[in-house]
């Protein structure tokens, strides 16, 4: 069962805002995407764990310095930027 | 076809801006009824054609790629080239960096004509959850072009370019070739940097090529893949594919595990005995086995791709990039979250919740870990299939391509038709799909053939011969139409 006390509560932790009109709509779907989920818990299977797949490794390069991305390009893509940093502001207006 | 296309740039049949301009112009003309781009990008593609022509004019010697009209789906970072995902969070946004695979194509001359179409973040199976729209199938335009590297299989199948680039993360490039007859290679997981690649789930995500013939898919593959320090999961591949491409396959073994033609009946499951009889005609031996674990396969994936994609998600903020909103607000919590609900879309937004259920406390256990465990289990079981087989075969998809709005009415419902292609994504194997008839509306069926880790040569081998035995191309009525058709 998927209330819609959880749904406001998973979207406050995915920082999503949901209207009340979406809550219940969106409780039924989850129940039924969750009960599809609930089918893996019928599987037999130990705590075997995964933690690789192929049995790939990391791929590390050599600790060296390499240059980076201008601070100017990095800012490029901001909404608002001021003296080569990002601008967050505490409130905004209506645009 | 690439082969084709390198053949009249060479022979000066015509000059590489003349190529260029004729999938420009079909791409402008043709794109009102597929909706296969979001973005065309004429000036890129006019100054890559005129280097190439400058080359052949020197009397330099042409690679293959060189010169050659392609695409790219729009969740691979192009500098300068707006990237999008199909999302309105992305919209106006212009990476600073190209991805490693389009860096790769840029030094071998390879000329971008656009970005294609997508399911929103990747995140569907018809391409529908775009912000732009569905992509069409250039077969059937009431029905779809398949998802989510809907707009590459769209573009590639009309004619619209010779090759795509796409991303597979649960089939999002076999799924759209199979709907569109065409060819679509899911490499194994850490054959293809995915340096540059907007991040859905990261443990399954891979680029691909979407192509017309197995060997353009060789060509591509052979083009993109390699190490890259810049991914820490690429190891590259381990051989070309190209050189042993058309070796006889006589004494192939092919696995045909059980679990995968559970629920496959009609035109689809006759479109793969007939493949089956073909691989036999070849020399191939077949034989039935069984992966248990597979009837786990889907809940697992859709599980970890969620918790994935609610993590990797997590960094749209509207403050570094991308969409924020106009709407007042009182913190940054809520600014934060006013700007993630208008620039998601619902299918995202689900994914989203329940990625994040999942790894909530209280349920992590019970669906992360176990589905982890599975994970593990599943890989288990298919890596083992490869003492016995070289190649295994199913179905892409238990059907062929819907008709236009038919998913996103239960999520479900379309989650299940998922069903074939996950596996592969869930043990980080190689897998293509390619076309291996129609159905009675003369709809596309795909054939879908698996590989061992890092084994693409031997898998496209394989392909290879069931393609020139089976001939089953037939070319969809849009864009640029070469005597010989696309398959010569």
């Amino acid at each position: 069962m998927v209330t819609p006390e959880e749904i406001r509560q998973l979207a406050l932790l995915a920082k999503l805002e949901i209207s009340e009109e979406e809550i219940e709509p969106l409780a039924r779907q989850m129940e039924k995407i969750i009960a599809f989920a609930d089918t893996i818990n019928s599987a037999d299977v130990g705590d075997t764990g995964f933690d690789t797949i192929n049995g790939l490794e990391n791929v590390f390069r050599a600790d060296e310095v390499l240059p980076s991305l201008p601070q100017e390009e990095i800012l490029k893509n901001a909404e608002s930027t001021a003296d080569g940093c990002f601008v967050v502001r505490k409130r905004g207006a209506a645009r | 076809m690439i082969s084709t296309l390198h053949q009249k740039l060479v022979e000066k049949e015509l000059s590489c801006v003349e190529l260029t301009n004729l999938y420009l112009e079909a791409a402008q003309r043709d794109n009102a009824a597929l909706n296969a781009y979001v973005t065309l990008t004429p000036d890129t593609a006019l100054a890559a054609a005129r280097a190439t022509d400058e080359r052949l004019a020197r009397g330099e010697s042409l690679g293959l790629l060189d010169g050659i009209p392609m695409t790219l789906k729009d969740n691979i970072s192009t500098k300068g080239i707006e990237t999008t995902c199909s999302s309105r969070m992305l919209q106006g946004y212009r990476p600073i960096y190209d991805a490693a695979v389009w860096e790769a194509l840029q030094a071998q001359g390879s000329v971008l004509l656009g970005k294609t179409n997508m399911d929103e973040f990747a995140m569907g199976s018809s391409s529908e959850t775009s912000v732009f729209g569905g992509s069409k199938n250039p077969h059937s335009l009431g029905h779809v072009a398949g998802g989510s590297s809907g707009g590459a299989a769209s573009a590639v199948a009309g004619h619209l370019a010779a090759f795509g680039l796409g991303s597979d993360t649960g089939g999002s490039i076999r799924q759209p070739a199979s709907f569109c007859g065409i060819v679509g290679l899911k490499p194994t997981y850490g054959a293809v940097s995915r340096y540059g690649l907007i991040a859905y789930a990261s443990s399954l995500d891979q680029i691909g090529p979407l192509t017309f013939t197995v060997e353009d898919a060789a060509a591509v593959f052979d083009a993109i893949s390699g190490r890259d320090e810049r991914d820490s999961t690429c190891s590259g591949a381990k051989e070309a594919t190209l050189p042993g491409l058309k070796r006889d396959i006589r004494g192939l073994r092919i696995g045909v595990a059980k679990e995968y033609f559970e629920g496959i009946k009609g035109d689809v499951r006759t479109a793969m005995e007939k493949a089956m009889e073909t691989y036999r005609a070849l020399g191939a031996q077949i034989e039935e086995f069984s992966l248990p674990s597979l009837r786990y396969a889907l809940p697992v994936y859709y599980i970890l791709a969620c918790a994935e994609a609610s993590s990797n998600l997590g960094r749209y903020d509207g403050i570094r990039y991308g969409y924020k909103t106009s709407s007042s607000y009182e913190s940054i919590h809520e600014m934060v979250c006013k700007t993630r609900s208008e620039g998601f879309g619902k299918e995202v937004k689900r994914r989203i919740l329940l990625g994040t259920y999942v790894l909530s406390s209280g349920y992590y256990d019970a669906y992360y870990k176990k589905a982890q465990n599975l994970r593990g289990k599943i890989v288990e079981e298919m890596r083992a299939a490869f003492a016995s087989y070289d190649i295994l075969l199913a179905p892409t998809v238990p059907m062929t391509s819907f008709p236009l709005n038919f998913t996103g009415q239960d999520p479900v419902e379309t989650y299940l038709t998922d069903i074939c292609t996950v596996p592969v994504n869930i043990a980080g194997l190689p897998g293509i799909s390619l076309p291996c008839g129609f159905d009675s509306q003369n709809l596309p069926i795909g054939l879908q053939l698996i590989g061992a880790p890092f084994a693409e040569a031997k898998l496209l081998n394989a392909a290879y011969a069931y393609e020139q035995a089976a001939d089953m191309y037939r070319p969809a009525p849009f864009g640029v139409q070469f005597e010989g058709g696309a398959r010569a």
